[in-house]
């Protein structure tokens, strides 16, 4: 049951808010975590996108392996439907938000938020974008405990190889990148991920003759079926807690709820922020409203502190739709990665000599085990897919229009741009000889980029964010020259045919508009409004060089709950 | 933003108009018994972008194999993708649509006949638009080539090359949609091309033709997972969802390095200074010193 009042309440349970509530709930505070989208996994809710089900969620012993086994079939088309951004009730559609141009935001609803189908990467910032670039107020030194607290819950490891890294990796050495081995990355080279989902059994080794299934116990950890992009449950048997990949649903939400004091509240989207403001004072936050997705009915609930945490677009929608006071950097300074994805085919022949065997499969191992870091430039993983997703991720998208319009030239890549009819089929034809690249660019916060609000377009939410996103000359060149050391790699490794996507802008990983520094002070409370903490991606400087982004939203949103902690309670 | 705004006026004209006549022609339609759930317009349109997008191609059988002749159409992909569109996005607004559903169907097909008539304006079309085309993409007996070159519009009647031209100038204007009497929103027509090629596109080589239907419930909905039951699975060689692979090589490090340990199963770059190996164990990640004084700007703001 949701009480009339907490110590705290966070609105969001994505990757960074359950980090805030554990935090909390450990030290013994009272907390709510609102969530605008189901709760997969959790007895509660037996048929989540089909009936309203309980009211909130405030012990691991509804937490259930079973359900989760059932509600996420690795399905590909079926799991994005469920996953992004809209109501529980599957008959509804996307929360509708507009973008510029042909680009995309990748937004997900659910407690565990856009991490339930993240890939588990979970790499440091990159120590010179925090310290070198100016955006920042803090140092990197000061993230350093709060990295490795959250490294240690997650359970991050180097990620495993199977056929794809190896032939990546091969690439990287030949084109005459170093080997790097460490956490705080320095210089360009390439490494495995940092992943936070736990290894495979030994037994899965190519030469270990495994003839048995993959389920639990037979098995633990990693099953090697990527399936993270889809929610990932495996091992399928396995209970809840013990699932492979560490999103913050399987991490941090059991470890709130076992403090005994988080009360989750899924399918409740938060509308407003309540404050009082006593005379010739700045506002104080004293509690927000929400409205019931399935029920449509708002309800209010009061808080000795609000912790915004609904991501770098909904966090600054939520505030432009209150009365909150107007900062000029409210929803600007986004950034979002700005990336592109490279594509190499191989021929059969050339894989029996690099590889052992004839293709490169794509869909065995995890999603993103391989990385190449260029600090100053941002990062290239490799990206294992299924074929739905490989083909709107790397042909079904371009700002350069199709391929047949496009002549390469004497660039790197045969050919460049949206791919359809026969071009395509043909292609894809070839998908377990294939090797997708995703490149992530160092973009940097610009005001003109960023969420707006209009009246014009209101949801029963309010207003809906209008995003804005121009690079600049720099990004650009950024993006570039990094498809160019993609492209050389997926040679060197001995590619075939090269294929440059000419992605639009497409948010994977959205940050920094509430930046520290701009919108929220050193512990991430408003400069404006007292009692209102931003423990979310929003809060981040930057886009921390490039680097995934969901090891240093965590690590910031714990030390933000120290800092409340220290500040008022 | 002149031209733009001018552009959106432009559309947002030739979609009343278009409202207009297409409801007198559903009318007609419906009297010679003809109507149906979709705007016939919005039905020949999908069909038009499934038949650019996911062609059926003859010539890949003798290249490749038979598998990879049948498209998109041979499987009703464009029916799904109606009604995929139509259920896809919501503002919430009670009195629209089902379930508050915004129905974008039907705008897109007029944002796509805008756009073929721009191309045609602007002399990029390389054949011309012919009303034969649009009568060729239905079967013999669904409807008559009369009515459907009363419901076709320049889109369908353009050759494939020149659909996938018109949806590459979609980026350029905006749409604006009107779901109710007194709602209006615009968004980048960008979004049309988003839909009709990202989306169709990943549809047909995801799982969905599996499904007995895909619009049932989560909990009833029932896929065989079979590879021979997708016709796009038969043509990447996709062999299904799996639960797991005993795929492990191991895990790349060096012998001077904290990552990787054990056994070498497979050496990558012998000629480093510490020979880069996959190993049986994955060693862990190095806690380093860092120094960040002497980082430069590779393309400074």
């Amino acid at each position: 049951m949701v009480a009339e009042s907490y110590d705290a309440v966070v609105v969001g349970a994505g990757g960074d808010g359950p980090v805030a509530a554990w935090k909390l709930g450990e030290a013994g505070l009272s907390v709510l975590l609102l969530e605008a989208g189901p709760f997969y996994g959790n007895e509660q809710w037996p048929k989540p996108n089909e009936e309203p089900g309980g009211e909130a969620s405030s012990s691991t012993a509804d937490l259930s392996g079973d359900l989760l086994d059932e509600q996420f079939t690795t399905r590909e088309f079926e799991m994005i439907n469920k996953l992004l951004f809209g109501p529980a009730d599957h008959e509804r559609g996307f929360w509708f938000r507009k973008f510029p141009g042909d680009g995309a935001i990748l937004q997900c609803a659910g407690v565990g938020g856009t991490t339930l189908h993240y890939t588990g990467c979970h790499p440091r910032a990159y120590p010179a974008s925090i310290d070198e670039q100016g955006h920042w107020p803090i140092d990197y030194a000061d993230l350093l405990p709060y990295y490795r607290e959250v490294e240690e819950l997650c359970e991050v490891t180097p990620a495993p190889i199977t056929a794809k890294e190896e032939l990546f990796f091969r690439g990287a050495a030949r084109a005459g990148w170093e080997f790097i081995d460490d956490y705080n990355v320095t210089g360009p080279g390439y490494r495995p991920q940092p992943n936070a989902i736990r290894p495979p059994d030994a037994k899965l080794h190519v030469d270990a003759g495994h003839d048995g299934g993959f389920t639990y116990p037979e098995v633990r950890g990693d099953t090697l079926a990527l399936g993270n992009i889809a929610g990932n449950p495996h091992p399928r048997g396995a209970p809840y807690e013990e699932k492979a990949k560490r999103a913050s649903n399987v991490s941090f939400v059991p470890a709130a709820l076992r403090t005994g004091n988080v009360t989750i509240r899924p399918n409740a989207f938060v509308t407003d922020v309540r404050t009082e403001t006593a005379l010739d004072d700045s506002p104080t936050a004293t509690g927000v409203a929400f409205r019931d997705t399935w029920t449509g009915r708002t309800e209010s609930v009061e808080a000795e502190v609000v912790i915004l945490a609904a991501g770098a677009i909904e966090t600054p929608r939520l505030w432009l739709n209150t009365d909150l006071p107007r900062n000029e950097w409210v929803g600007r300074g986004l950034t979002i990665h700005f990336g592109d994805n490279v594509m190499g085919l191989w021929d059969a022949a050339d894989l029996e000599g690099i590889l052992g065997k004839r293709t490169v499969d794509q869909h065995q191992g995890q999603d993103i085990a391989a990385r190449f870091d260029y600090p100053g430039l941002g990062m290239l993983q490799t990206v294992g897919t299924g074929p739905g997703i490989g083909a709107i991720l790397g042909f079904g998208a371009s700002a350069s229009g199709f391929a047949f319009q496009n002549d390469p030239d004497d660039a790197p890549w045969d050919t460049m741009g949206r791919l359809a009819g026969a071009e395509l089929k043909r292609l894809l034809s070839d998908y377990r000889r294939m090797l997708q690249i995703l490149v992530v660019s160092d973009d940097r916060p610009h005001k003109r980029n960023g969420v707006t609000v209009s009246e014009a377009l209101p949801d029963e939410h309010g207003p809906i964010p209008l995003v804005n996103y121009e690079p600049s000359r720099g990004d650009r060149q950024r993006r570039d020259e990094l498809a160019e050391i993609a492209a050389e790699i997926l040679r060197e490794a001995g590619a075939a045919h090269v294929h440059r996507s000419d992605s639009p802008p497409t948010a994977l990983h959205v940050h920094s508009t509430m930046r520290m520094g701009k919108v929220v002070d050193e512990t991430c409370e408003a400069y404006d409004v007292e009692r209102l903490f931003v423990a979310d991606h929003s809060a981040l400087s930057n886009g921390v060089g490039g680097a995934n982004p969901t090891n240093t939203g965590q690590a910031l949103a714990a030390r933000t709950a120290d800092r409340i902690l220290e500040r008022y309670f | 933003m002149g031209t733009r705004g001018k552009l959106g006026q432009l559309v947002r004209w030739i979609d009343a108009l278009w409202r207009a006549v297409s409801s007198l022609r559903e009318v007609a339609l419906e009297t010679i018994g003809l109507g149906s759930d979709v705007d016939h317009h919005t039905e020949v349109t999908f069909r038009a972008v499934t038949d650019a997008v996911l062609p059926e191609t003859p010539a890949l059988g003798s290249e490749i194999g038979d598998e990879h002749v049948p498209g998109g159409l041979a499987i009703a992909l464009d029916e799904f993708v109606v009604t995929y569109v139509d259920d896809g996005f919501q503002l919430g607004l009670p009195h629209v649509g089902p379930h508050g559903n915004i129905q974008l169907a039907d705008p897109i097909a007029h944002a796509l006949d805008f756009a073929a008539l721009a191309l045609c304006d602007r002399s990029e079309n390389e054949s011309e638009p012919s009303p034969d085309r649009p009568v060729s993409l239905l079967d013999p007996g669904e409807a008559s080539p009369e009515a459907v070159r009363d419901a076709a519009g320049t889109f369908s009647k353009l050759s494939s090359k020149d659909r996938l031209r018109a949806i590459s100038i979609l980026d350029e204007f905006e749409l604006s949609v009107t779901p109710g009497v007194d709602d209006l929103f615009e968004f980048d027509a960008g979004l049309v091309g988003q839909l009709v090629v990202g989306f169709t596109e990943m549809i047909y080589y995801s799982e969905w033709q599996g499904y007995d239907e895909f619009t049932q419930p989560p909990s009833e909905r029932v896929h065989p997972n079979d590879p021979a039951a997708v016709q796009s699975w038969r043509q990447t060689g996709f062999p299904g969802f799996a639960d797991g692979y005993a795929a492990l090589r191991g895990y790349i490090g060096t012998d001077d390095g904290t990552l990787g340990d054990g056994e070498t199963w497979t050496t990558i770059d012998s000629d480093a200074a510490s020979p880069v190996r996959i190993t049986r164990q994955p060693g862990s990640f190095r806690e380093n010193e860092y120094d960040t004084s002497d980082y430069t700007e590779p393309y400074p703001e």
